[in-house]
């Protein structure tokens, strides 16, 4: 099973190589890297390129990481018992009737090979990451109220991202093959809005990269990156615009440049504050 | 393999056997047919952090393309700080090679190119070449050979990116050489935790329900109670006055940046030598923090202190003891740092001074010590005093 990128996304080789080493490896992979990198997006497109099914997680701080695997419904049982499961076919003598599988549970029963990807693994508490350790280690969980292992019966291909945002523990990291992207040069960078847009004319595209690496360097605090770049050029194709403007005078900056202070910056009327 | 295995430990690369089985299944499974794959096989396996990036890509450069590890300070930083940059420079300008004022004139970039002229020099003279430039293929810069256990390094590779990789070197402010190493600082911090009920009533009291439920004739009764969560909070107060502090910056700077990336609530106020009723917002110690803010908070914060605890006895226990001439205070700084022990019940003092030095530095440290439980700040010591926290921290999490 090869990945081999796909018409709608740049992958450079160095990346390509990692993603199909884990594949190989069965081991999950931990992308680290600014937002707008394309992390997310790889793992669609791995699921896209391979014809196979997605099982995604976005993780959220409250997050304790059983529920990715499966949540026991101790209320909808406590009722049925109560009152009966009448005619929806639900067993109050069954446990396995009163189990919802998360994303993982899902992507582990599956009698197909999956795509799970965990999203923005960063913002669980650590405590949350340690209870997915058995997860990334041999592709099982065990459901606490039973004692039951349930094991992966194809392992999916696992793919976590991370805005690094706080570090992750090691114990994590060592079952995980971690790379960090780095942000696309100029070169890669025109190879990448060429998918999006393939009738940018040359001079146009060169000039809007230039603004945007500029704009890269002066220190904003959320510095623009892939994702704005292609709003950006989408905009301005929409709007009809024949150049980017330069300076202080660039289209649409606010595709570009998302934070107040960091606008205010740009336009030149924002101070540091003093101490 | 071993040998680069070995390299990898001695650049500093942390290495566990479980990583050394999973490269040689790899390399079983046929997963690096080139070197460039290889590069990227064993970075995957290997390097978990960035900060291992840099150490990693020299480990590598040194054991497959051969480059000479005890060159491997190629940071042209390092490099012009270095001896040997420093006595040839000396020698040239001696020997009257060099012209001083020619110095100036070929700028760096210049300089060092000639001295990596006369260094390529000398080395072919005393060591037939092999190590730097050769056509034998054990060097970075030679061509056509085998190197690294019979994988074809040079000619055509198929992306190229080992190599640019690792001229690139993109990582290479990562490798953090400090004393306290970073990941074990960050282990003993992680132990840090305070589970404490939060949030709404969300969680099912399965046995409380039942029990209820029971005594109810069966008519269910939902119990609700709130998490356990680790729910830490943590005030750190920085001595960052005085001479008496500088030679500990660096150090302090280390243990604070990895507090500060590893907890979510912190907060950090500074103080100077003593503690006199008040705290302050900002470095310079302009805005004070009202002590009853202070005290409001405390009761399940932890609360770090990190000072040498050095000054003049005067300044602990007299009245009107601080430094500040403006000071109304007439409470002693001894009694000032009781009631601060007092607001929480879990502290610790960190003194970047190592401990079997507290007894002769000063002696209002042992003053302090009486006070405040105090560790130093090594590995250890932060160990110690994360447990002392968790120990302190228990009884007030109970309720």
């Amino acid at each position: 099973m090869r990945f081999e990128g796909s018409d709608h996304y740049h992958l450079n080789a160095e990346l390509h190589e990692i993603v199909n080493i884990a594949i190989a490896m069965e081991k999950p992979l931990l992308l680290t890297g600014e937002a707008g990198t394309g992390k997310t997006r790889l793992a669609f497109e791995i699921a896209r390129s391979l014809g196979l099914q997605m099982e995604e997680a976005r993780c959220k701080s409250t997050f304790k990481g059983e529920e990715l695997c499966y949540v026991y419904d101790t209320v909808l049982r406590l009722n049925d018992s109560r009152f009966g499961s009448g005619t929806t076919g639900r067993d109050v003598d069954n446990i396995w009737d009163y189990l919802r599988f998360g994303p993982i549970g899902r992507a582990f029963l599956a009698e197909d090979r999956r795509v799970l990807l965990l999203d923005e693994i960063d913002k669980t508490d650590s405590d949350a990451q340690d209870n997915l350790l058995d997860v990334l280690e041999d592709g099982s969980f065990i459901i606490r109220e039973i004692n039951h292992r349930v094991a992966a019966r194809i392992k999916p291909i696992i793919v976590i991202t991370s805005n690094a945002k706080r570090e992750l523990s090691d114990p994590f990291l060592r079952r995980c093959f971690c790379h960090a992207i780095p942000f696309p040069p100029p070169e890669e960078m025109a190879l990448i809005v060429r998918l999006h847009f393939p009738r940018i004319p040359e001079h146009f595209l060169q000039a809007c990269l230039t603004s945007f690496y500029r704009l890269r360097e002066q220190g904003f605090e959320k510095p623009p990156a892939t994702a704005e770049l292609l709003d950006w050029i989408g905009s301005m194709e929409a709007g009809g615009r024949q150049a980017p403007g330069a300076g202080k005078d660039v289209a649409h900056i606010g595709t570009l440049l998302k934070r107040s202070q960091d606008l205010l910056k740009f336009k030149g009327a924002w101070k540091p504050p003093r101490y | 393999m071993i040998g680069f295995i070995y390299e990898l430990r001695e650049a500093g690369v942390p290495v566990s056997v479980q990583y050394i089985l999973e490269f040689f299944h790899a390399l079983e499974r046929g997963l690096a047919p080139d070197l460039d794959r290889l590069f990227l096989l064993a970075r995957l396996i290997f390097v978990k952090r960035e900060e291992h990036y840099d150490a990693f890509e020299q480990a590598f450069a040194s054991f497959f393309f051969g480059a000479n590890p005890a060159r491997r300070a190629l940071a042209w930083e390092d490099l012009i700080s270095g001896k040997p940059f420093r006595e040839w420079l000396e020698r040239e300008i001696e020997s009257g090679r060099l012209p001083p004022d020619a110095v100036s004139e070929f700028g760096m970039e210049g300089l060092l190119s000639r001295f990596f002229e006369t260094l390529l020099a000398q080395e072919g003279e005393h060591h037939g070449g092999s190590t730097w430039v050769g056509t034998r293929g054990r060097s970075p810069f030679g061509h056509g050979g085998m190197s690294g256990g019979g994988i074809r390094v040079h000619g055509q590779g198929l992306h190229g990116t080992a190599r640019k990789v690792i001229a690139d070197r993109r990582f290479v402010n990562y490798s953090g050489k400090s004393a306290l190493a970073a990941e074990n600082l960050r282990q003993a911090l992680a132990s840090l935790k305070s589970l404490r009920p939060t949030g709404p009533e969300t969680e099912l009291d399965v046995d409380e329900t039942v029990s209820r439920t029971a005594r109810n004739g069966g008519e269910i009764e939902l119990v609700f109670r709130r998490e356990l969560r680790n729910r830490l909070k943590l005030i750190v107060l920085l001595d960052n006055g005085g001479y008496s502090m500088t030679p500990y910056v660096p150090l302090v700077r280390t243990v604070f940046a990895k507090i500060a990336g590893t907890l979510r609530d912190l907060r950090t106020f500074y103080f100077h030598n003593c503690v006199y009723g008040a705290v302050y917002l900002d470095p310079p110690r302009t805005r004070p923090l009202n002590w009853k803010v202070l005290a409001n908070e405390s009761r399940n914060t932890r609360l770090v202190i990190i000072g040498d605890a050095n000054m003049a006895p005067a300044e602990l226990m007299a009245s009107y003891g601080s430094l500040d001439v403006g000071a109304v205070e007439r409470k002693p700084g001894r009694e000032w740092l009781k009631e601060l022990r007092g607001m929480f019940p879990a502290s610790v003092w960190l003194n970047p001074i190592p401990e079997e030095r507290w007894r002769y530095e000063s002696a209002t440290i042992g003053q302090i010590g009486r006070i405040f439980h105090m560790e130093d700040l090594t590995l250890a010591g932060i160990k110690r005093a994360v447990e002392h926290l968790n120990a302190e921290g228990r009884t007030v999490d109970g309720r």
